[in-house]
C-alpha cells in the first residue's frame, strides 16, 4: 500500500505533444511555492522519460509516476 | 563579456546551431522545439542561425515556411518560433550569413540578436552542449 500524495495543483496536458507538456509543467511549477506538489496528467507517450529527465535537470523531485486508464500521471514536488 | 547571461554555475548552457532554411522546411522546426524543451528545463538556451538558417528568422517567413506533415495539416514555423521566444530562447545571427541572403537586421523578426564568429566560438567553448542541425 502506497501513501496518498496530496497535490496543491493539477495540470492536465492530455492531448498535448512534445514539447508542450514540459513547457506547461515548467510554467505551472513557477507558480508554486517550494515544497508544494504539482499533479500532472499527460497522454504523450514521450512524457514518462521526459518528465524524469525534466525532474533530474531542474531538481524538482518526481515523487511518483503512474499510468491510469492510458494516461500518465506525475507528482512533482517543487524544490 | 560572454553572450551567455547566466552567472549561476548550476544553470546549464545549451547552444543549438541551425543551418537550414526555406529550401528544407522539414528541417526548420526541430531546433526551435528542442530549444523550447531545453529552456523549460531551466537551462539557458540560444540558437545560432548560420548558412541558410537566417531565412527562418526573416520577417514574413514564419508564416511562409510550413512544416510538412503526412496527411496534410502542416504547421507554420511561426508557431515554433513564438513558443521558443516566449520561454526565453535567444535567437542569434551573424553578419556574413545575413549578407549571403541580402538581409539586414531590419529584415529579421523582433528579438533577434547579432553576434560574430568569435563570440559564437566563445559561446561554444563555454556551453555545456552544442547541437548542430
Amino acid at each position: 500500500m502506497t501513501d496518498v500524495i496530496k497535490e496543491d495543483q493539477v495540470l492536465d496536458c492530455s492531448g498535448m505533444l512534445c514539447p508542450m507538456p514540459v513547457v506547461k509543467a515548467s510554467k505551472a511549477m513557477k507558480e508554486l511555492q517550494s515544497g508544494q506538489v504539482l499533479k500532472m496528467i499527460a497522454t504523450d507517450p514521450g512524457a514518462p522519460p521526459d518528465m524524469e529527465a525534466w525532474s533530474r535537470q531542474t531538481g524538482n523531485e518526481l515523487l511518483r509516476s503512474l499510468t491510469e486508464e492510458g494516461k500518465f500521471i506525475f507528482f512533482l514536488r517543487k524544490k | 563579456m560572454s553572450v551567455w547571461k547566466t552567472n549561476d554555475p548550476d544553470t546549464k548552457k545549451i547552444l543549438y546551431v541551425q543551418t537550414h532554411g526555406e529550401k528544407d522546411p522539414e528541417r526548420t522546426a526541430t531546433p526551435f522545439f528542442l530549444a523550447t524543451a531545453g529552456a523549460a528545463m531551466d537551462n539557458e538556451v540560444c540558437i545560432y542561425f548560420t548558412m541558410n538558417g537566417p531565412q527562418c528568422l526573416a520577417k514574413g517567413n514564419g508564416d511562409k515556411i510550413v512544416i510538412p506533415r503526412k496527411g496534410g495539416n502542416g504547421k507554420e514555423l511561426k508557431y515554433f518560433i513564438d513558443q521558443a521566444q516566449e520561454i526565453g530562447v535567444r535567437l542569434l545571427v551573424c553578419q556574413p550569413s545575413l549578407d549571403l541572403h541580402g538581409y539586414t537586421m531590419d529584415d529579421m523578426i523582433e528579438g533577434v540578436e547579432m553576434i560574430g564568429g568569435a563570440a559564437f566560438n566563445d559561446m561554444a567553448c563555454d556551453a555545456d552542449a552544442v547541437i548542430g542541425f
